[in-house]
């Protein structure tokens, strides 16, 4: 293998391909990238054998070939390397990477130990937008659970009811939801994915200029692949059952509140240094024109933040999870939000004002009333 | 073929597959892998991705035919299916359960109470139950269910961890009420103090403005009359007040000689409640706390094998640390054999080495009376006095039952080798000189 290649090509997703590589694996072969040539371009290939990357990066092949570099020191190598050209070629069992000043030997591994990614690519079931699905997905993916003891909660739903596609995920105190209307070809796919959240968050770190993203599903392996552009994902679908969100959505409230996003954002930020010696618990109490954030921690102190905002209907108070908060400020980018509730008890609701396609909804703490 | 057969099978296959390839291979592709149907001489191998499949196919295809026709005793060919196992849980579980606020310890504790005793981490048996629960029931309503509460029970029991988990829980509820807990011979120290330094007054209004005042062992202000008086003042004010009082004591209120009646009516004015020392379940589940606490991975067994071993609650966790030692010396792991010699070089062999005629040996040495006055018959008051003392170290050094304690001592009823020991016990702590003379004999004793 011989070939010519930019170094900032190289570059621009290292980080991405550093997250995909295992990174305690007992397999030797799985802290390796996979380098081959293919159709005129270099591809790297990266596995944890839960989910893959493959991605291709443009390049002047000289001789085609493959080999196997260990990931983290290759990925470091070219991430410190100016702009300029690099020339990489497989040499008697070692690859040597070649720039203007420097020369780098590597051992390898043989190649056919590496994993093939995928036998096939499935059916396209459909395509998106690259910036869209990104932005959508980023209100979501948030809300799915960390904990892998249940497996259902640690991906999102992607389904299709009428003309929408909705996306769900919550981890069982909070849940997002979005709907987006279907534009081009879905006819055929009926059944729901359950998509791990981990490979979602890779597909919307993936840095392409401005592309599309299409949906692969193969029903026999339960495979999931995206492609863009140049790089595919691999992973499996869930194979468990989501729980029956529709009956957690309140369908009326008492009290409505608009505030300014940034805003609240700021004073949960405040009150969260508080919050943080009593279990994260915040406050918010609706008054007339004002949101009052607090948070008392009994060995520290305690603050209170007012934010203005537009109060219908009752005066409130109810007590959520300061973490859950700024997830959910911190991923939404519109302006103006709406939260609705009914009591201190009932899960409380958050709207984006003037856009009725998400939801987001977090159930509130008790709190021990003093004395 | 069912599947538990097939199960069964493909384990066997999996536990030689073990062997042959190495462990990093095993833990990595065919941890999550299972035999999904055997039919028509064709094996269907569940495994967990494709990148696993592709992996398990290059590398060990014949490994796991041979292995599998060899256990299957028929031909056949492997076919693999990307296919997550369920996970044990499946349940989905609830949506939205209520979250209730979980207080987290306040930082800072009170002084002289571990931040470690609390009602979380206490082990709890039908011996120390009651004790439990009313200590709790006291926690979470403090001053109006019941107070006094008095706790007691002999040493090691969980007296005092019991009495500071009460302080922590109220402290973490509100560290901005006043908590005292103290000892009883501080109190003493303390009124002493305010009384040379003329400083009465401050002294009355630290310990008379408490929401919760706890005295452990308080036993010791016996015979201690201006002592007395001021806890009883004290006392009143604040059950007055309906501010709560704790109080422990290795005895009931009653029994404590040298009280003025007065205070030990107050003291059995609430709850009186006991712990007895704890049985051998309890000991275990204490000591699997303990290793907790350390991060040891104690097994239920070698946990049994300690506890049936060691008597005294303190030295568990002694014991336990002598174990974990000797197993990082040793660079194993804590293992039954392990447990059982570390025990058996400690305390045992000595016992084994006291015979009764030593003990009354000893005694008569001390006493300076002979071994045949001690057998006879004679009720004389120095000489009764040292009958008693062989009685106690017989039953507290050799456990031997009163009816043998009454053969060895020529013969006497075992009522009154139990009268005996009793009024050793009882003397121990309030004369320091009984306690020094048996301390003196034990000490020889075991030179």
């Amino acid at each position: 293998m011989k070939l010519t290649i930019l170094s900032e090509n190289l570059q621009k997703n290292t980080s991405l391909i550093n997250r995909i590589v295992s990174q305690r694996s007992q397999l030797p072969i799985l802290l390796n990238i996979l380098l081959k040539t293919e159709k005129g371009k270099l591809q790297i290939n990266a596995t944890d054998l839960e989910i893959g990357m493959q991605t291709d990066i443009s390049a002047s092949i000289e001789k085609e070939g493959s080999v196997t570099v260990p990931a983290k020191t290759f990925l470091e190598l070219i991430g410190s390397l100016p702009v300029e050209k690099i020339v990489i070629q497989a040499k008697d069992g070692k690859l040597e990477v070649i720039s203007k000043s420097t020369r780098t030997v590597f051992q390898t591994t043989p190649t056919d130990e590496f994993p093939k990614l995928f036998e096939e690519k499935g059916e396209e079931i459909m395509g998106f937008k690259s910036e869209e699905i990104k932005k959508d997905l980023n209100m979501v993916i948030f809300a799915s659970s960390q904990d892998t003891g249940r497996p259902a909660l640690s991906g999102v739903l992607v389904k299709k009811e009428k003309n929408e596609l909705f996306f769900i995920a919550t981890d069982g105190y909070r849940l997002s939801l979005k709907r987006k209307p279907i534009t081009g070809k879905v006819d055929e796919w009926e059944k729901p994915l359950l998509i791990p959240a981990r490979i979602l968050r890779e597909v919307i770190s993936v840095k392409q200029e401005g592309g599309e993203i299409k949906l692969f599903v193969s029903n026999k392996s339960n495979q999931i692949l995206f492609y863009e552009q140049d790089t595919v994902l691999v992973g499996r679908l869930i194979d468990a059952e989501f729980p029956n969100y529709q009956k957690i959505i309140p369908s009326d409230f008492g009290t409505q509140v608009l505030f300014d996003r940034e805003e609240l954002l700021k004073a949960v930020k405040i009150c969260s240094i508080f919050a943080r010696d009593s279990a994260n618990i915040i406050k918010l109490s609706f008054q007339k024109e004002k949101i009052v954030v607090s948070a008392n921690s009994p060995s520290v102190g305690e603050n209170t933040v007012e934010v203005e905002a537009r109060l219908k209907g009752e005066e409130n108070e109810i007590a959520f999870n300061a973490r859950y908060l700024l997830d959910l400020l911190g991923n939404i980018s519109e302006e103006s939000m709406v939260f609705e509730m009914t009591g201190p008890l009932n899960p409380g609701v958050f709207k984006i004002q003037g856009d009725n396609t998400f939801l987001h909804i977090i159930m509130p703490i008790r709190v021990q009333n003093e004395g | 073929m069912n599947s538990p057969e097939l199960n069964e099978l493909w384990e066997k296959t999996l536990g030689e597959i073990e062997i042959e390839v190495s462990k990093a291979n095993f833990l990595t592709l065919f941890k999550n892998t299972s035999l999904l149907s055997l039919e028509k001489n064709i094996a269907s191998v569940a495994a967990p991705s494709t990148m696993i499949i592709d992996l398990l196919k290059k590398r060990f295809h014949d490994l796991i035919q041979k292995t599998l026709e060899k256990h299957a005793g028929e031909k056949m060919d492997l076919i693999f299916v990307p296919k997550t196992m369920p996970s044990k849980k499946e349940d989905t579980g609830p949506l939205f359960i209520e979250q209730e606020e979980k207080r987290k310890i306040t930082i800072g504790h009170l002084p002289r109470v571990r931040q470690e005793y609390t009602f979380q981490n206490m082990a709890v048996s039908s011996s120390n139950q009651l004790a439990y629960i009313s200590a709790q029931t006291v926690s979470q309503k403090i001053g109006t269910i019941y107070n006094p509460l008095f706790i007691y029970g002999p040493v090691g029991v969980g007296k005092t961890h019991l009495m500071q988990a009460i302080a922590n829980h109220v402290y973490q509820k509100d560290p901005a009420k006043k908590i005292i807990y103290t000892t009883s011979e501080e109190f003493t120290n303390e009124v002493v103090e305010a009384i040379r330094t003329n400083n009465t007054a401050q002294m009355k209004q630290r310990f008379r403005s408490v929401y919760l005042l706890l005295i452990d062992d308080v036993q010791f202000i016996a015979g201690k009359d201006r002592v007395q008086e001021e806890l009883f003042h004290t006392f009143n004010i604040l059950i007055d007040n309906s501010a709560q009082v704790v109080l422990s004591s290795d005895r009931p209120p009653q029994e404590i000689k040298k009280l003025e009646k007065r205070l030990s009516s107050r003291f059995a004015g609430g709850l009186t409640v006991d712990i007895e020392t704890p049985d051998f379940e309890l000991k275990t589940a204490i000591l699997l706390i303990k290793a907790k606490k350390y991060d040891i991975d104690l097994s239920v067994e070698i946990a049994k094998i300690i506890a049936e071993k060691v008597q005294d609650v303190r030295s568990l966790e002694g014991t336990l640390l002598r174990i974990l030692t000797e197993a990082k010396t040793l660079g194993t792991e804590i293992t039954e054999d392990l447990a059982k010699k570390t025990l058996s070089g400690r305390g045992e062999e000595k016992k084994e080495h006291i015979h009764p005629e030593d003990i009354i040996k000893n005694v008569c040495v001390f006493y300076n009376i002979k071994s045949t006055q001690i057998k006879g018959p004679k009720r004389d008051a120095s000489l009764a006095k040292a009958r008693q003392v062989a009685m106690y170290l017989l039953k507290k050094e050799l456990n031997l039952s009163l009816v043998e304690i009454g053969n060895i001592l020529g013969g006497r009823d075992h009522t009154t080798i139990m009268y005996g020991v009793e009024k050793i016990e009882n003397n121990l702590s309030t004369k320091t000189q009984i306690y020094s003379e048996i301390m003196g004999i034990t000490k020889n004793l075991r030179e």
